[in-house]
């Protein structure tokens, strides 16, 4: 385009610096467009990782850090947050040195049941309500922390972010169809913590608070 | 669905507690999802136990903590990009 090869020639004539230097311009705009506007966003992500607000701060700012550097690699018009969880949760693992998968899938069918049986224990205890009756987000981030790797951080990208199924999959370089078996289990094992989380936290079932306000 | 698996259940059943996850994150062929949403139009069990998961992925969503970076962090990140070399 003319004017803009007018104004990075008169730049680099005023300045002596050459215009290529406009180009990394252009990038930095558009970092700052496309990529600051999610620091709250990874830093959420990154705390859910490491448990810790400082370790997070570091994995934060070594993200944006590795972001900026390989800013090429990003594909204008992509899902830039996407593109920032991959970096944040591969910096974390880094920092970790953690092996990724620690925990052997059961069969489907076992997890089937299993996830049926939570529902069912739900049912008899009168807690079928659970998940719309009680405030959980302290009981939700609790039972994440008991969720062991690698269903914890596919039920954080999916069910918490709110992220699709393939977003999860290029964040922790999985296929599809794995993403789904972390979930399954995952989902599993969350509601199994959750119900515990209600009957000990001593939230009585509905049918039993429907009575005592009867009885009262 | 019966309200234990040890109990017989019916096929149409045991695909709702195979894939109800996958019908509500939109997983299925439409086929697939034709034939979950008609088996839980008519299957009262079923409908709550599809409303017991859909509140359990509400309550997921709902505890995404609503606080982010610090501005300590922020000016923190802006300044080690600084020295990289950023200058929007």
């Amino acid at each position: 385009v003319p004017f803009r090869i007018d104004v990075y020639f008169t730049h680099q004539l005023l300045t002596n610096v050459p215009y290529t230097h406009s180009a990394s311009r252009e990038r930095d705009v558009a970092f700052e467009r496309e990529a600051i506007p999610w620091i709250d966003d990874v830093y959420r992500f990154a705390l859910s990782l490491t448990r810790d607000e400082s370790d997070a701060d570091d994995v934060v700012q070594d993200t944006f850090l590795r972001a900026y550097r390989s800013w090429h690699t990003y594909l204008p018009g992509s899902d830039c947050r996407r593109w920032l969880f991959t970096i944040c949760r591969n910096v974390f693992l880094r920092s970790r040195e953690r092996a990724r998968p620690t925990v052997e899938l059961e069969a489907a069918d076992v997890d089937a049941a299993a996830a049926g049986n939570v529902y069912s224990a739900a049912v008899r205890e009168g807690y079928e309500d659970i998940f719309s009756r009680l405030d959980l987000a302290p009981a939700i981030s609790d039972a994440l922390d008991k969720v062991p790797e690698p269903f914890r951080s596919t039920l954080i990208i999916v069910d918490v972010e709110d992220q699709s199924y393939e977003a999860a999959a290029e964040i922790l370089g999985v296929p599809i169809g794995t993403v789904r078996s972390r979930l399954f289990r995952g989902r599993r094992l969350m509601q199994e913590q959750l119900l515990a989380y209600a009957i000990d936290a001593g939230f009585g079932p509905r049918r039993a608070l429907a009575e005592q306000r009867r009885n009262a | 669905m019966p309200e234990t698996l040890q109990e017989t259940i019916s096929d149409e059943c045991k695909d709702v507690l195979l894939h109800v996850w996958d019908y509500l994150d939109a997983q299925l062929t439409p086929d697939a999802t034709d034939a979950l949403r008609a088996h839980i139009a008519v299957c009262p069990p079923c409908l709550q136990y599809q409303e017991f998961q859909e509140e359990y992925m509400r309550a997921m969503r709902a505890s995404r903590a609503k606080k982010g970076a610090s501005w300590f962090l922020k000016a923190r990140v802006l300044d080690e990009l600084f020295d990289s070399g950023y200058a929007p």
